[in-house]
């Protein structure tokens, strides 16, 4: 071997004060780091057979222990090398680490050389490695930027979902937990509910109903069923793309804000015909019914519904009538009824109140109630003022409750009647 | 590369935090490598990437801290000419003191992308030459203390009330081995480390 190499080292280690490890020299003369550890033995040994100054090395031992068994490498000073050998059953490396004038401490020099050697030799410091792996070639330029590109795919569709969505700034979830926190988000919500939980807990629902998975839109329906939505066109919605969910969500919401106000006007006229279709449903149905004309409104707030509270106009404008048809058995009449409309409020929330609403009856099909009207009806007009406010809601919530009667159901508010 | 003047950036404030930062380091380092306190007071922590001695003691790691806290304002102003860490005998005569010579240049040119790079490369340069100073240094008595010395330009002085440190008029008593450690060229300042040591220590 080249003597060269000594006096090199030697530079190294008496002139510039650098502790040599081995890495740090294959690195730096561009040699096999076999070749360093050897280059390293050598001028340890000349030095030692010279007896110049004191030089300090450290060593790499690696075996297995006799009392546990136990593979270790360890970086001792040369004494301590010689006691962990003969504690060892099996020895399977020794070499020299390093060489330096200083006796040293610990162990943070060393990798502080080390780190700076192989930053200094970043794209080659495995070029002289005894570490070898024949499938771990570099890519090329094309293919990382291959890589590069695959990779931020999947990842902007659930971020996109979220601001348009809720329009806050949530991290997006997994899809394997979505359906749990739309569930279980229903049941804490049920327990505490309030404005915010319920939005939160539809967008989530909203989450959950837009990525194509039947699973997680059965599992959304069903639940989505406490809230009184129409949950049957919502597998449907399901296989809709994100955006045009929420381009249409965004429509309804134009369109829901404007749609109170005419639905209002509207509801008397149509009281007339659908007044004997709607007794013969149930609460329930009635919000299913409600919704299939509200489909529109689907994933939006809710609010409670608020108890209506009777206004003096109302009374003024409504209609009481008897028509009395001779030999007639039938006489109709109008009557105020109780009953909920959903609608949108100016902050996009949905809203259900409890509005009076007339509607006409026919004696009929309560014949029980309808002796009951009339006198209630006249109490009503001679306190127009509103001073039996009290007492006329609860003849309009008998006569609704009475006008269910007739249906093949009973209904719930049946019981109220007086026998 | 751009060039920047003094006073298009804090340029004083960010040299200050840049060297209060790494005197920190490097006074522990000497106490632990000269061995001024035992070393099982000392933990490994990292910084700039490698690891570094530490010393646990609160009220010595606050004595440094507040040492430090009064020289950052004249490094801010370039007023600070060296720190120096003085080791102590018994009798409280030094026997050793490391130099830390600082200067920072009125004109500067800053490429932000490897100037962090750069320094960190530097400073880990001087925490590896103090970390083998136990090389050509001779073992210190037992029983040393330390202390810490900022000598600061004429103009300096003019603002010392604000600061308390103790005004010394410094004289020459340690004036044998002179070993001269490394020296680094910033960008944004210049330092030199170097050691003086008593000939005879005991």
């Amino acid at each position: 071997m080249d003597e060269l190499y000594l006096d090199n080292i030697d530079e190294y280690v008496n002139d510039h004060d650098k502790i040599v490890t081995y890495k740090w020299l294959s690195l730096t003369l561009g040699v096999h780091v076999n070749t360093a550890k050897q280059m390293l033995y050598h001028y340890l040994d000349h030095k030692r057979k010279e007896s110049s100054a004191q030089l300090h090395a450290t060593y790499l031992v690696s075996g297995k222990f006799v009392d546990k068994g136990q593979t270790v490498s360890l970086i001792l000073q040369y004494e301590e090398s010689l006691y962990c050998k003969a504690r060892m059953s099996l020895i399977v490396s020794v070499h020299v680490y390093s060489v330096q004038k200083a006796l040293l401490r610990d162990s943070s020099p060393l990798y502080s050389v080390d780190y700076d050697a192989v930053r200094d030799h970043l794209q080659s410091c495995a070029k002289y490695s005894a570490i070898r792996c024949t499938s771990a070639v570099p890519l090329s330029s094309v293919e990382l930027q291959q890589a590069r590109e695959r990779q931020p795919a999947p990842t902007p569709e659930p971020v996109v979902k979220v601001p348009s969505v809720n329009g806050e700034a949530s991290h997006p979830s997994k899809p394997s937990t979505k359906s749990q926190k739309g569930i279980m988000g229903m049941f804490s919500n049920k327990a505490a509910p309030k404005h915010q939980d319920s939005v939160t807990e539809v967008k989530l629902e909203q989450k959950e109903v837009e990525p194509p998975k039947s699973k997680a839109a059965a599992k959304v329906s069903p639940a989505l069923n406490f809230f009184g939505n129409q949950k049957t066109k919502k597998p449907n919605k399901s296989d809709k793309a994100d955006e045009s969910l929420q381009s249409s969500s965004r429509l309804e919401q134009q369109q829901h804000q404007s749609s109170p106000p005419e639905k209002k006007p509207e509801a008397a006229a149509e009281e007339s015909t659908k007044g004997s279709k709607k007794e013969s449903r149930s609460k329930t149905k009635r919000t299913v019914d409600s919704d299939s004309e509200e489909e529109k409104m689907d994933k939006k707030k809710r609010r409670r519904i608020k108890k209506p509270e009777p206004d003096s106009s109302d009374e003024d404008s409504e209609k009481f009538f008897i028509i009395s048809v001779p030999g007639g058995t039938k006489i109709r009449k109008r009557r105020r009824v109780l009953k909920p409309k959903t609608f949108v409020d100016d902050e996009g929330c949905i809203v259900t109140e409890k509005v009076y609403e007339s509607e006409s009856y026919s004696e009929a099909e309560d014949e029980a109630p309808v002796k009951q009207a009339p006198t209630k009806c006249s109490t009503a007009k001679l306190h127009a003022a509103g001073n039996n406010k009290e007492e006329e809601k609860k003849s309009q919530k008998k006569t609704s409750a009475n006008t269910n009667k007739g249906t093949k159901q009973a209904s719930i508010m049946g019981f109220f009647q007086k026998k | 590369m751009a060039t920047l003047t003094r006073q298009d950036i804090n340029f004083g404030q960010v040299v200050a935090d840049i060297l209060c930062e790494f005197l920190e380091v490097a006074i522990h380092l000497i106490l632990y490598v000269r061995e001024v306190y035992p070393s099982g007071i000392f933990q490994k922590r990292k910084k700039y990437n490698v690891p570094v001695q530490m010393s646990c003691h609160p009220e010595l790691n606050q004595y440094i801290q507040d040492t430090l806290h009064c020289i950052k304002p004249l490094i801010e102003k370039n007023d600070a000419e060296k720190v120096v860490v003085v080791i102590m005998d018994k009798e409280h005569h030094p026997v050793e003191r490391f130099v830390f010579e600082m200067s920072q240049p009125p004109v500067l040119s800053i490429s932000p992308d490897t100037l962090l790079s750069h320094v960190e490369q530097l400073l880990r340069a001087f925490i590896l030459k103090i970390s083998v100073c136990d090389a050509v240094l001779n073992n210190n008595p037992p029983g040393c203390s330390f202390t810490v010395l900022v000598h600061t330009r004429e103009a300096a002085t003019r603002n010392m009330e604000k600061v308390q440190v103790i005004k010394v008029r410094f004289t020459q008593y340690c004036n044998n081995m002179y070993w001269k450690h490394t020296t680094q060229h910033f960008f944004t300042f210049c330092m030199q480390l170097y050691v003086e040591e008593r000939a005879q220590k005991t």
